[in-house]
């Protein structure tokens, strides 16, 4: 492991002038992506500022929504009453992520910003435009079966991992981060970046911004709204698919419909198009189908991930038949 | 006194480990140790043309960089060392991961960023790792170990030819990693010309031989330690690189040295499960008698080694077929050496299983019954009866117990809310090895017990077997007895491979104790201090430390005092060879697969075993249940993946390369055993076990997929995208 400095900070400030100062900083909450990234060399920080001590944690239901610290840890999240009762999808993303003593450690800024599991990202042997910004993308002719079929580019395919970012894209919820020209607000569909030719840029953040807390408005979709999984083994395993649902019905009759998917999108996955083959229109086997439809149809299939077309359109209909 | 043979005890090293007062290989402070880790090759075939070690060199911490240039030749046999080449010899790479260099560091870290820090210029040409892409076809490469790797008995083409019913199918299995929970690891210690190794090893004495053979030292000039192991399945049976090259990185530097190898390393140093094809003939009768099995099956070989270890002794000899023709083929690929993995004929198994139900799916006939028209009742190679043998017992045991006879034998039948239901079931069995064992009994001047053989408890349960059978001996409790193995300077005894360990053990370590038991009856009667001084050996009864006349009680002694008495321990040793044999089973399934996702959940298993005596029945029902849940994993997710273009594992670690968890396992397993002592065994009645309770599961698996679904899955894993 490379050598690395340290400080544990107590004020947002000054973690976010010290990152700003220190050339190769990085800012570590639980530990449980940056560490593994750093044994295994993908990522080699010179520096590790402790963002654990940063009044950031809380979760608390206001008169708009939820506001969520960047440093709650995604067990409390997910135990959290308001947010099983308003956000079910939320919870239920969360409780699908990981294992429980990951989510003790995780917070939910960490979360945002966990890397892909892509392993030839992981592996420093291997060629990788994301770790190596020019030395190729193995993976569009090798092994792709986790890979994306939305989204993606000649120079990278991988997806984002995160459960939660799929379920907040649902919700509409908005990030805060602060930064050393104060804080701003990005809405979490503008906050990833498809890969284009520069996939090692993932997000919007700029250098030494700090996630300070997500915030997940109050709506009636948000209070119908259920995750569905699909994965390798029962548990403690990421996403094959994933679908997050978020519906306002009256009757059979869809008022309004929020639908995102992970493990198909090089981001956590937005479809308006399925959406709006629902929206206004009953709730039935063919408008969903129309839907499925919808979201898959720019979709570009490798050679290991054809099936995912598929089965993230059943898994859309499986979800939604649970709503009704 | 109950006897502790054959009931479930728990543990005896059970608080040591979950305290962690047990120490593993790793553990042992070596003071003034090195740390070293390794620099792998990132190609998978060439030649190392430069390496550049100074930014290592000027890195904090970093002693020595050590390349081919730098160590001593050496010489390693054939057996049990699988790879007929040790990397750091030559400039040569043969796949990738192989180590180039090795960098010595005063830290674990600083030694991991001094291998990062070191450039190594390749001359690299592309490599071929998947069988689909060979160079070459498929070959039947020359025998191994004096095994044949064509079989033949009758005339199996044209019994085929003339079979009122035939099958024909093609299977395959990926290649899969043990991955034991703990890492392979060795710490290197030389005295002068006499070496001690730390090791996590399967077999202490099989160690020994090939390191004192790669330095040209007499065995014992090497003694190797490993008392206790976080499971081996295997990798840690055959001897690997790392362990001669961290011996002879020690000798060059005149320190010890450390090696932890990563999880990512384990994948490319310590053999797999080999990629695997399988071509299946069958000829039967319309009453499903087999009439003729032709397989061919094809492996992956590596570019130094042409072994074939997925074996098909379950084809060859399970059921009662007159006619055979099974050849082992094999294709060179740049890949690392493989080996054995826990039950290496499991991977034949599945196809043999799977054959079976579809056959009996095309004959109209219940998958039991079929079986049971085919029970092997002589040895088919040698026409010897098959004596000791109630795999029919295990047939009935288990189908009664599960309520086979309630199965519906339609496909899709069943559903329960959105998953169909499905039942399948397999035959299991395992060869099992035995070897040469001699176990030394001592009972001390404190009356307690020390039993000491070379033997290793890999995680299934030898301290504890060996603890129950010397207290019952003897007749002393558990408590009073010790057991010391995983050393090799102790009296040499069988390696922990090929579900060897209980029935080479057992007979040796009875025998020892017994005849310790005797030598302090002997005393005792002799000992004119004794209240059993002159009575006959054959009238002194031995329970619970106690020595008793059998006739007058009140005439006692105990064992502390008639040996404290004597002023010095008294030692026994026996050896015994048992012989090899096969362990038989059955298990049954139930599946649900999900109607409109394709996800399977296993969620009822009932086994039923002949594997002799049963000696502990919780540690039996532990290796079910380990064996069940590895064959969850075999059937349905592991999978290790190499890259066709560059020639890399893309998932050498546990998030990516998975196994069962928790919630995979299925919430009932009934374990059921026939438990009746061999009287070919002289391991008191005991055979190996370890590796049957896996064999059966995937095929039984994927029966009861296609009978919950109609779909019938040939190729492992049964991923959820296989059933859509
Ligand atoms: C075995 C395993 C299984 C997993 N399975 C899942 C899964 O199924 N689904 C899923 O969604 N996730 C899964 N995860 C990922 C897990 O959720 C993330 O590792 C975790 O959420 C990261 O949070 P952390 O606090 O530990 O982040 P850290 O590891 O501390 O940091 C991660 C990154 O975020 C940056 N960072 C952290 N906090 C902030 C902040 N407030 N502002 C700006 N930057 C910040 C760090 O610099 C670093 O780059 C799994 C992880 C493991 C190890
Ligand atoms: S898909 Fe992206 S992350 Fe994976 S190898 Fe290609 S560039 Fe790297």
């Amino acid at each position: 492991m490379k050598p690395f400095g340290y400080t544990a900070v107590r004020d947002t400030g000054e973690a976010v002038r010290l990152a700003s100062r220190t050339p190769d900083a990085a800012f570590v909450a639980g530990g449980t992506d940056l560490l593994n990234l750093m044994k295994d060399g993908v990522a080699r920080p010179g520096h590790l500022i402790d963002v654990n001590g940063l009044d950031l944690a809380e979760v608390t239901e206001t008169p708009a929504g939820l506001r969520i610290g960047g440093l709650a840890r995604m067990r409390a999240v997910a135990g959290h009453a308001a947010v099983r009762r308003g956000w079910p999808v939320l919870a239920e993303a969360l409780l699908a992520s990981a294992s429980p003593q990951v989510r003790n450690m995780a917070s939910i800024g960490g979360n945002l910003l966990q890397r892909t599991r892509c392993g030839y990202f992981r592996d420093t042997g291997s060629p990788c435009n994301k770790r190596v910004p020019g030395s190729g993308c193995p993976a569009v002719e090798g092994w792709n079966r986790g890979h994306a079929v939305l989204g993606g580019s000649d120079a990278c395919i991988a997806t984002h991992p995160s459960d939660l970012a799929v379920a907040l894209l649902a919700l509409d919820a908005v990030v805060r981060v602060r930064g050393t020209a104060g804080e701003r607000k990005v809405p979490i569909g503008d906050f990833y970046l498809r890969p284009g030719a520069t996939p090692h840029v993932e997000n919007v953040l700029r250098p030494a911004e700090l996630i300070t807390a997500v915030e997940v408005p109050r709506s009636a979709t948000a209070r119908r709204s259920r995750y569905l999984k699909l994965r390798d083994r029962a548990t403690f395993e990421f996403a094959v698919v994933s679908v997050a649902a978020a519906v306002d019905l009256r009757g059979r009759r869809v008022r309004d419909v929020r639908l995102a998917f992970g493990g198909i999108g090089t981001t956590p996955w937005r479809s308006p198009e399925a959406e709006a083959a629902l929206r206004g229109n009953d709730l039935t086997a063919e408008s969903v189908a129309r839907a499925g439809r919808a979201l898959v149809r720019d979709a570009e299939p490798r050679h290991d991930n054809e099936f995912k077309v598929e089965l993230v359109q059943r898994a859309l209909a499986e979800l939604l038949e649970e709503l009704r | 006194m109950t006897e502790l043979v054959g009931r479930s005890v728990a543990r005896v090293d059970g608080r040591a480990k979950v305290t962690g007062a047990a120490r593993y290989a790793a553990d042992q402070p070596v003071p003034g140790a090195l740390q070293a880790f390794f620099v792998l090759s990132t190609v998978a075939r060439g030649e190392v043309v430069s390496i550049d070690a100074s930014a290592a060199l000027a890195h904090p911490g970093v002693v020595a960089v050590l390349t081919h240039r730098d160590l001593p030749r050496l010489t390693v046999p054939a057996f049990p060392y699988f790879r007929r080449f040790l990397p750091m010899q030559d400039t040569a790479v043969h796949h990738v991961g192989q180590p180039v260099a090795i960098v010595l560091a005063t830290t674990v870290e600083q030694a991991q960023e001094g291998a990062a820090l070191v450039a190594v210029g390749y001359r690299a040409a592309q490599p071929r790792v998947v069988i689909e892409d060979a160079r070459e076809p498929s070959y039947l490469p020359p025998p191994f170990r004096n095994l044949p790797n064509e079989i033949r008995r009758g005339d199996a083409e044209t019994a085929l030819a003339g079979a009122e019913v035939r099958l024909e199918a093609r299977y395959s299995s990926a290649t899969r990693h043990h991955n034991p929970i703990e890492p392979h690891t060795t710490t290197a210690q030389w005295d002068g010309d006499r070496l001690t190794l730390h090791e996590s090893a399967q077999g202490v004495l099989a160690t020994r031989t090939v390191v004192s053979a790669a330095f040209g030292l007499p065995p014992e000039a090497v003694r190797v330690v490993a008392p206790y192991l976080g499971g081996g399945f295997g990798a840690k049976g055959p001897v690997w690189p790392h362990t001669v090259l961290t011996a002879a990185a020690a000798r060059v530097l005149r320190r010890p040295v450390r090696l932890v190898l990563s999880r990512a390393q384990m994948y490319t140093l310590t053999g797999h499960r080999a990629e695997y094809r399988q071509h299946l003939r069958i000829g039967a009768t319309r009453t499903g008698e087999l009439t003729s099995i032709i397989e061919t099956s094809t492996a992956q070989l590596s570019a130094t080694e042409e072994s074939v270890f997925n074996r098909s002794d379950s084809t060859v000899e399970l059921y009662a077929c007159p006619n055979l023709h099974v050849r082992y083929e094999g294709v060179r690929l740049d890949v690392a050496t493989s080996s054995y993995m826990r039950s290496p004929e499991t991977t034949s198994h599945f196809g043999l299983e799977t054959a079976l139900d579809e056959l009996s799916w095309q004959l109209g006939i219940d998958p039991l019954e079929l079986r049971r028209r085919n029970h092997a009742e002589f040895d088919q190679e040698t026409g010897e009866r098959l004596t000791g043998k109630h795999l029919l017992d295990c047939y009935a045991l288990a189908a009664d117990r599960f309520g086979w006879a309630a199965r519906l034998p339609r496909t899709g039948a069943t559903k329960d809310g959105d998953e169909y239901v499905g039942w399948g079931m397999a035959t299991e069995t395992h060869t099992f090895n035995a070897m040469p064992s001699t176990a030394s009994v001592t009972v001390g001047v404190d009356g307690k017990a020390l039993a000491q053989l070379a033997t290793q408890d890999i995680g299934t349960g030898t301290y504890t077997v060996i603890s129950q059978i010397v207290a019952d001996a003897l007749g002393v409790p558990i408590t009073d007895v010790q057991a010391q193995i995983g050393d090799s300077a102790l009296p040499p005894a069988g390696m922990s491979v090929a579900s060897a360990t209980i029935a080479s053990i057992s007979g040796s370590v009875d025998q020892a104790a017994r005849a310790a038991r005797a030598a302090v009856v002997d005393l005792a009667v002799a000992d004119p201090s004794s209240a059993l001084f002159g009575a006959a050996a054959s009238e002194v009864e031995t329970s619970n430390g106690h020595l008793v006349h059998v006739r007058d009680r009140q005439r006692r002694d105990t064992y502390r005092a008639v040996v404290g008495r004597a002023g010095r321990p008294v030692q026994r040793t026996a050896t015994v060879l048992n012989k090899a044999g096969h362990s038989y089973g059955v298990v049954f399934v139930e599946a649900r697969v999900h109607a409109r996702l394709g996800s399977v959940r296993v969620t009822r298993v009932v086994t039923a075993h002949d594997i002799g005596r049963v000696m502990n029945r919780r540690t039996a029902r532990g290796q079910v249940l380990g064996g069940v849940t590895w064959g969850i994993g075999h059937a349905l997710m592991e999978h290790t993946v190499f890259d066709r273009n560059i020639g890399r594992v893309v998932n050498p670690n546990l998030s990516t390369y998975l196994v069962p968890v928790n919630a995979d396992a299925p919430p009932v397993v009934e374990t059921l055993f026939v438990d009746k002592p061999d009287p070919a065994s002289t391991a008191m009645g005991a055979r190996g076990f370890g590796e049957t309770p896996i064999t059966g599961v995937p095929a039984a698996i994927g029966n009861a997929i296609y009978h919950a679904t109609g779909r019938r899955v040939r190729d492992l894993p049964i991923t959820q995208d296989k059933l859509l």
